[in-house]
């Protein structure tokens, strides 16, 4: 080819369809026209944060380009064997953890079992009072009328202690004890308000 | 199955008619009358689930014997300490996610330059080099005590409390400060039909009136109960011992109902009469303290951790 068609060849723009490729550039950063008070500087860091640049010269927050994952990962794992196999010894852990539970769980259902159809075989009367499903918002006549005879902390107690619910004293276990330990001195004469 | 409405006919009719309210209790086709349980007999086969629906009215004989016990637990107030082989794991885990994880921007969460971004960039540091530095197996390695500088504003962290308290140490089985982790279960020295003393759960007779879930009740209410918040879980027993006693006579049959419950809050208060010792103890410390015959029907209702 001629030279003045080469040279025409390498004027020419060259056109790139890799859009995503395209430098970002902020704005304050751009050479000759920076200006010092674009905009606010926290608007600026959340944009630039949102949007960060594109040019591969540090890790993304947002992962966009993490090129030193695999280096980290290799110092983080033995090898591939080793993290597999240590999986393997895990999920054998609580395969372990998992029978023991369901086995505990077993045993405390056929005794439940046990009990309920020896009562049924004993007396009937005993076993229907067992099975009485108990409706946490109905009460029953009797305790509708002792309800009305009660006043104050008594009243509190009665009515905060739900029939057929858990009580919210049953307490969630924590990494440390509190600071007063088990209350050892209840009494049922100073209940708490409800 | 039965229902409230059942249960209502059933004590509705006086003693003379309760025939019929067994009727009442049949299903279109059965119209037999079942066998009364005769003491004396065998304990007729448990009756398959199929079976329930035929009328029945059983009554406990005179000769019967119907207790009930409770087990009156303290769930764990700790969390489970991890094994070393899970500390391992865990540490092994969190390395891999620090590996894996994007970088904070830390000039969106801190002033570039601050004092707050000093501080937080020294403890990721830290961090970083417990995370790639070898798996301490010891778990007080990380504990020790360090001087933190407090900024200006900040409160002081709270102090928390050691795992192994001061029941701990000293093996007080009667506080229920002792073992968080672990479920105890109350066990009561008293005096049993023989009189010799025993060890054994909670127990006491279910008259003829009352129902079994009234009798733990009275039995939580009693002068040593008196000073716990308890909870029974369910009107259900969790269990039954059906003991064979030597002093019982050949037509005795016996029945030890079990109910759970929970206590809350409060002590065991010996009256040194019917109650003379008690003691907070876990599934393996109960073992050699009660009888073994006991044990093996009630062993199994109890929670190993």
């Amino acid at each position: 080819m001629s030279t003045p068609l080469l040279t025409l060849r390498a004027a020419k723009p060259q056109l790139t369809f890799r859009a995503a490729q395209q430098s970002v550039r902020h704005a304050a950063s751009h050479g000759a026209f920076k200006e010092q008070a674009v905009s606010d500087p926290k608007v600026e860091t959340i944009r630039r944060t949102l949007y960060p640049s594109n040019l591969r010269n540090r890790e993304s927050p947002t992962g966009g380009w993490r090129p030193n994952v695999g280096r980290r990962l290799q110092r983080a794992i033995p090898s591939v064997q080793a993290h597999e196999t240590i999986e393997r010894a895990w999920f054998l852990h609580k395969r372990h953890i998992r029978r023991a539970r369901q086995a505990e769980i077993e045993r405390k259902f056929k005794c439940m079992e046990e009990a309920m159809e020896t009562l049924y075989g004993l007396d009937t009367r005993l076993y229907l009072e067992a099975n009485v499903e108990e409706d946490p918002r109905q009460k029953s006549q009797l305790e509708i009328d002792t309800l009305k005879a009660l006043k104050g902390a008594e009243r509190r107690a009665v009515d905060s202690r739900v029939r057929g619910l858990f009580p919210r004293e049953l307490r969630v276990p924590t990494d440390t004890p509190p600071k007063d330990g088990w209350n050892h001195e209840w009494s049922p004469l100073t209940r708490p308000l409800s | 199955m039965f229902s409230r409405n059942a249960l209502r006919a059933f004590r509705a009719q006086p003693k003379v008619h309760r025939v019929h309210a067994a009727r009442a209790l049949a299903t279109a086709a059965e119209s037999v009358p079942a066998p009364v349980a005769v003491p004396g007999e065998a304990p007729a086969p448990t009756p398959a689930r199929s079976q329930w629906k035929k009328p029945v009215d059983n009554k406990r004989g005179e000769k019967d014997i119907v207790q009930t016990a409770v087990i009156l637990n303290r769930s764990p107030t700790l969390s489970r300490t991890a094994t070393a082989f899970e500390r391992a794991y865990y540490s092994y885990q969190s390395r891999i996610q620090r590996a894996l994880y994007n970088p904070l921007p830390t000039e969106f969460y801190f002033k570039p330059g601050s004092l707050l971004e000093g501080i937080f960039m020294k403890e990721e540091n830290e961090r970083e080099r417990k995370a790639f530095g070898r798996p301490n197996l010891n778990p007080n390695f990380y504990k020790k005590e360090k001087a933190v500088e407090l900024l200006p504003g900040q409160e002081e962290p709270p102090k928390l409390m050691p795992r192994i308290t001061e029941a701990d140490k000293k093996k007080d089985i009667k506080s229920l400060d002792r073992k968080g982790e672990r479920n105890l279960y109350l066990l009561i020295q008293g005096k049993d039909e023989a009189g010799e003393n025993v060890w054994r759960l909670p127990q006491s007779d279910v008259t003829e009136t009352e129902v079994l879930y009234d009798a733990v009740q009275r039995e939580l209410r009693s002068p040593y109960g008196f000073g716990m918040d308890t909870w029974v879980v369910s009107r259900k027993p969790v269990g039954v011992w059906r003991p064979t006693l030597p002093q019982d006579s050949a037509d005795t049959r016996r029945f030890l109902f079990f109910y759970k419950a929970h206590i809350l809050a409060g002590q065991v208060r010996p009256d040194g009469k019917s109650i003379l010792d008690f003691a907070w103890l876990t599934k393996e410390e109960i073992e050699p303290r009660v009888d073994q015959y006991y044990w093996s029907g009630v062993k199994d209702m109890l929670s190993d951790f």
